[in-house]
């Protein structure tokens, strides 16, 4: 965990030091301790983008996985996350709307576009929760999910086709995710949603933790399970609602991190698990934003394929070496 | 009797049970478990058993009627409250990624705050009842490490540590041998003993008759209670599984399957096993043990080292070296 805490202040450091325009750290350094300033280009890069960027990461490095962790927790399958359930794919129908319905052209900066996203987002969180306090039984529930979201990603598809080619083109850039469109007010309308969101999963770690063995015994042991799962529902569509609407989706760090978790510290008392998958969440994002911006070239690669790429042979290795001990 | 003034630990009064409220699958229900019984609830699949045993838990609203714990009716309790007065193992075995040691403090979910962090007397709480299931060695494993007896062993020591006056169990000795059997029926027994109310679901009758203060037999909607030997007598035993071709005799208080009568023999021999064990297969076999004039006859004799058997019958005599053998013979000739 410490050493966890330490990467991670390693990698914002390099994360902050790299990018298209050279400022070196030990620059950085004599600027805070007055020797000597930096130019204001490069005070301008780094307080109006790089800065904001690593806020980002740490923001949505904090936030998916700890929506993955409480639906794995809730539904008790390792396979949930906020993407199985249809919530990513609400947020992305709602950007969708906005993109490809008006074909506008200023990109994800807007705040429509963030109140489309969540919209869609708490639109299928609506679903669920009617949904599931009709159905008792978890499983069924996550089929549901799964079913909205290949309905809402069809629907994306349609009017994917039927749109205007600039605006299909923003659109797929934002569905490639970034962390880099979150500049001042929106940073701000992120860190006062995700943060207080955070801390409430927090508090819910007694709840989680009777819910290892399922919904009957979390009763049984004096968990009002309505309640809490409107709770968990809640929080994981806003926590995942936000981060799809300023960053785009971001794929597989909220599925893969708790298992990546699970794996290291081999606990099951989410008073730990949930701060340790805050924790490995925001290194696994800043390291992918490291290597999505290819240090030593002036590329950008988008942030959604490069977490994949990165999350992908680590679950292998884990599924491979760990096959026997099952995950939930 | 002092008895009196407790209230009893679960009640039912008129109570409707069941998922469908226009259908109950048990209707007007009266029945009593008093403080420090152990009570086996038996009936064949599908007549309401984990259905009962979920209502009392709260898990299912009650149709009509009433449900008391301790005297309090259920839906008066709020849940945490609950969680101190009922603990429940359900059917089948969890294999969570977990030690047993988290798996067992989960137990004490109704005392924590909210954090869930266990204190000082929540950790003693959990090692006593690890103690208890007597798998102390076992404290730092994970579950995927233990046999089915073990680990159903640890979901009890959960429930002991749970704390609560009355526990129910659904189908507790379903996925293990005998031995592990009779040993949870003897740790249920025991916890029984120091004044806790056990009520479990089993279609394990022999076992529950030697353990059960109690039954509450589902059968045909209606619920039957009493000690085992006062329904025994009653002849509901019989009739439960008379259908499913096995029978319950009233004289000897075992279960026997209902195979084909094959007629009568009479049975001499010493007293002692051997004659108990030469009758055991005659009426495995189907024959009604009889004295008097039959043409049939089994003889038992002690020999040399062992035992043997001789039939005699319309003049021809056979013998035979062991019970096995006797019973192919009759087979083959009768």
């Amino acid at each position: 965990m410490v050493l966890m805490v330490l990467l991670l202040g390693g990698l914002i450091i390099l994360d902050i030091r790299f990018g298209t325009v050279r400022i070196t750290l030990s620059d950085m350094i004599r600027h805070l301790a007055g020797t000597r300033d930096l130019t204001e280009q490069q005070l301008i890069i780094l307080t109006r983008f790089r800065i904001p960027r690593v806020c980002t990461a740490l923001l949505a490095g904090a936030a998916l996985p700890v929506c993955g962790l409480q639906m794995q927790t809730l539904f008790r399958n390792p396979l949930a996350g906020p993407y199985v359930l249809g919530i990513s794919s609400g947020a992305s129908f709602g950007a969708a709307l906005v993109v490809l319905g008006t074909g506008a052209s200023g990109l994800l900066s807007g705040w429509s576009l963030a109140a489309s996203a969540w919209m869609g987002a708490g639109l299928v969180m609506l679903l669920l929760l009617f949904v599931s306090f009709r159905i008792r039984d978890g499983l069924t529930i996550l089929i549901l999910g799964i079913m909205f979201s290949s309905g809402l990603s069809a629907v994306i598809s349609m009017m994917q086709y039927f749109s205007q080619a600039d605006a299909l083109k923003s659109f797929v850039i934002w569905s490639m995710g970034s962390l880099g469109n979150t500049t001042g007010k929106n940073l701000g309308v992120m860190a006062w949603t995700i943060l207080p969101f955070l801390l409430l999963t927090m508090s819910y770690s007694r709840v989680l933790n009777g819910l290892i063995l399922g919904e009957d015994y979390a009763v049984t042991m004096g968990i009002r399970i309505r309640r809490s799962r409107t709770m968990i529902l809640a929080s994981t569509s806003i926590l995942a609602g936000t981060v799809t609407a300023f960053c785009g989706p971001i794929g597989f760090i909220g599925i893969a991190v708790p298992h990546v978790v699970r794996f290291l510290i081999r606990r099951s008392d989410h008073g730990i698990l949930l701060p340790a998958t805050m924790v490995t969440g925001m290194v696994v994002l800043v390291f992918s934003d490291l290597i999505s911006q290819l240090p030593g070239t002036d590329r950008i690669l988008p942030i959604n394929a490069v977490t994949s790429l990165i999350g992908i042979p680590v679950v292998i290795w884990l599924v491979i070496l760990n096959r026997k001990a099952r995950a939930i | 009797m002092v008895m009196q003034d407790i209230p009893p630990s679960v009640s039912l009064e008129a109570a409707s049970l069941g998922y469908n409220s226009d259908r109950p699958l048990l209707a007007g229900i009266d029945l009593t478990a008093g403080a420090g019984e152990m009570i086996a609830l038996v009936g064949r699949n599908g007549s309401g058993k984990s259905t009962l045993l979920r209502s009392i838990l709260g898990l299912i609203p009650l149709i009509g009627g009433l449900c008391r714990i301790q005297g309090t009716p259920v839906q008066g309790f709020d849940s945490r409250e609950r969680a101190r007065q009922v603990s429940f193992v359900a059917s089948g075995v969890e294999q969570p990624a977990i030690t047993v040691r988290e798996l067992v403090a989960l137990g004490r979910t109704p005392y924590t705050g909210w954090t869930g962090r266990p204190g000082e007397r929540d950790r003693a709480a959990v090692e006593h009842a690890i103690r208890e299931v007597g798998l102390e060695p076992f404290m730092d494993r994970g579950m995927d490490q233990l046999s089915d007896g073990e680990r159903q062993r640890v979901m009890i020591a959960r429930a002991m540590a749970q704390d609560t006056p009355l526990m129910l169990l659904d189908e507790p000795t379903a996925y293990l041998d005998v031995p592990h059997r009779f040993e949870l029926v003897r740790l249920l027994a025991g916890f029984r003993d120091r004044g806790k109310t056990i009520i479990f679901s089993t279609h394990d009758l022999e076992l529950a008759m030697m353990a059960a203060d109690r039954f509450w037999v589902i059968h045909e909607g209606q619920v039957h209670e009493g000690a085992p030997e006062d329904l025994g007598l009653t002849g509901l035993f019989d009739e439960l599984f008379r259908d499913a071709g096995i029978g319950f005799d009233p004289v000897t208080g075992r279960f026997r399957y209902l195979v084909e009568r094959r007629g009568r023999v009479s049975l001499d021999g010493p007293e002692g096993p051997v004659l108990t064990w030469t009758r055991l297969a005659l009426e495995r076999l189907g024959y009604s043990v009889e004295e008097g004039d039959i043409t049939t006859r089994v003889v038992a004799m002690t020999s040399a080292g062992g035992y043997r058997w001789r039939v005699e019958r319309r003049g021809s005599t056979s013998s035979f070296d062991s019970l096995h053998a006797l019973a192919r013979f009759l087979k083959l000739h009768d």
